[in-house]
């Protein structure tokens, strides 16, 4: 910019008027010690403000020197016997103060910076750790239903294996029992060992009793009816039950009957029956 | 005026850095009204306006080694001493925009009545040159030295654009120099 440019430009009425920004102020600085028509107009400006200053004197109240004087006397007095403190030091730009220095600043924000950080990360961790604790329950959960199902599993095959021993048994007998007149559909099957005169009731199909009725094997040992015990049906029952033993039969039946069984079978409530 | 000063101007300098309280006391008759005028028009009341121009005049007399001759005259420098004390202490006090601006509008003639019985003080001189400057090349003048208000201020408070704050500064101080040269 040149010297006029500066004139016209409203910085030095901006700087004596105390309107202008620090790096306004700057900028004239350099600009008057550049080019003395400047400074020159900048010196004939301040003085005009001033002029304009001093046309709006008022005179202090007349005890002010006496205060003044007294405030000095004091404190020359304190200097004179080294009790003096320095209480300030005059700012002669309007700048603001520094209040903290400027290390200190740096320090503050690297401290907040680095709180914010770790507050972050925090987040971030406890965020990961809860997901981590999440999945680590589920799947704990579920290797223990696992655990429990192999169980089942295990328990199943040992039966399943039970069972083909009585079956592959060569002294094993096998009655089928087809379903009387009434029940034609139903079926079930007894395995007799004719060695250790072991029995065993296999369900093919009988329908689901009610809860307060349970079907019953029975003997036909010379023509009467032997109680063989009772046997649960469903998909939870094994399928090969073992009843009581019997040394001779002619026939096998079911009958359904009250839950635990009847001493005598209830004949219309005969749903299978095979000879041997 | 102007000439009497910078007649006495190194002597009075030399006086109060060798801590002379002869020379202190002349320097206070001389300068106290216009310093007491500039802290009066900041703060708008006398006791504050007194207590910051003892708070000015001990900030002299303590720092006067601070001076630097080469950077101005030593009445501009204790001007600087008088508005930035006598801002700092309407900071302090926590006034808001709008009393700024209650005490512009308010005071604009409010202490020309009890104006300093003082040589260089000419009443007419003021009231000639107060008359023929608008409202608001006043208002401008006054917010910006004796409030201490930033150019955001202004902007807001005259309700003008903040680009044109610099400029309407620039034709208020022209229009305040040309009727100085008239008085």
């Amino acid at each position: 910019m040149s010297a006029t440019s500066y004139i016209s430009s409203g910085l030095i009425e901006a700087y004596v008027s105390g309107l202008a920004s620090s790096s306004e102020r700057e900028e004239l600085e350099l600009a008057m010690a550049q080019y003395p028509e400047v400074a020159a107009e900048y010196q004939s400006c301040q003085q005009d403000m001033e002029q304009y200053i001093i046309y709006q004197s008022v005179t202090p109240p007349a005890t002010l020197k006496e205060r003044l004087f007294t405030q000095l006397d004091t404190e020359e007095t304190a200097r004179a016997n080294g009790t003096y403190v320095d209480e300030d030091a005059i700012p002669e730009t309007p700048v603001r103060k520094v209040l903290v220095s400027s290390a200190w600043r740096w320090i503050a924000a690297a401290a907040i910076l680095l709180l914010i950080g770790s507050v972050l990360l925090n987040y971030n961790q406890y965020t990961k750790y809860n997901g981590l604790q999440q999945r680590f329950e589920a799947m704990a959960a579920s290797n223990s239903s696992i655990a429990s199902e192999t169980n089942v599993y295990r328990t199943k095959l040992e039966q399943a294996e039970q069972n083909l021993h009585i079956v592959q048994d060569p002294s094993m007998k096998t009655v089928k029992m087809p379903g009387t007149k009434t029940f034609p559909t139903a079926l079930a099957t007894v395995y007799w060992n004719q060695t250790s005169k072991e029995v065993f009731v296999m369900v093919n199909n009988l329908p689901q009793p009610t809860s307060d009725k349970q079907y019953q094997l029975w003997a036909i040992v010379n023509g009467k009816p032997v109680d063989m015990g009772v046997f649960e049906t469903g998909t939870d029952a094994n399928l090969m039950q073992k009843m009581k033993s019997v040394d001779n039969a002619e026939m096998f039946a079911v009958t359904l009957e009250k839950k635990g069984g009847s001493p005598e079978p209830t004949l219309d409530q005969m749903y299978v029956a095979g000879k041997i | 005026m102007e000439s009497a000063f910078t007649y006495t101007e190194s002597e009075l300098i030399q006086g109060l850095k060798a801590k002379d309280q002869k020379v202190f006391s002349y320097l206070y008759d001389r300068y106290s009204p216009a310093l007491y005028g500039v802290a009066l028009k900041v703060l708008n009341d006398e006791s504050n306006a007194s207590d910051c121009l003892q708070e000015v005049f001990m900030k002299i007399w303590r720092n006067i080694d601070r001076y630097d001759e080469s950077k101005g005259r030593l009445f501009t420098w204790m001007l600087n001493i008088t508005r930035n004390t006598a801002i700092d202490t309407l900071r302090s006090k926590a006034h808001k925009m709008d009393q700024k601006i209650q005490d512009i509008g308010d005071d604009v003639h409010l202490y020309t009545g009890n104006l300093a019985v003082h040589p260089s003080v000419d009443h007419l001189g003021l009231s000639k040159v107060l008359e023929k400057l608008t409202k608001e090349q006043r208002i401008i003048i006054d917010l910006a030295y004796y409030k201490g208000c930033t150019q955001e201020e202004i902007s807001r408070v005259l309700e003008i654009p903040l680009g044109t704050v610099k400029t309407r500064m620039r034709n208020a101080i022209i229009q305040l120099r040309n009727l100085l040269k008239l008085v």
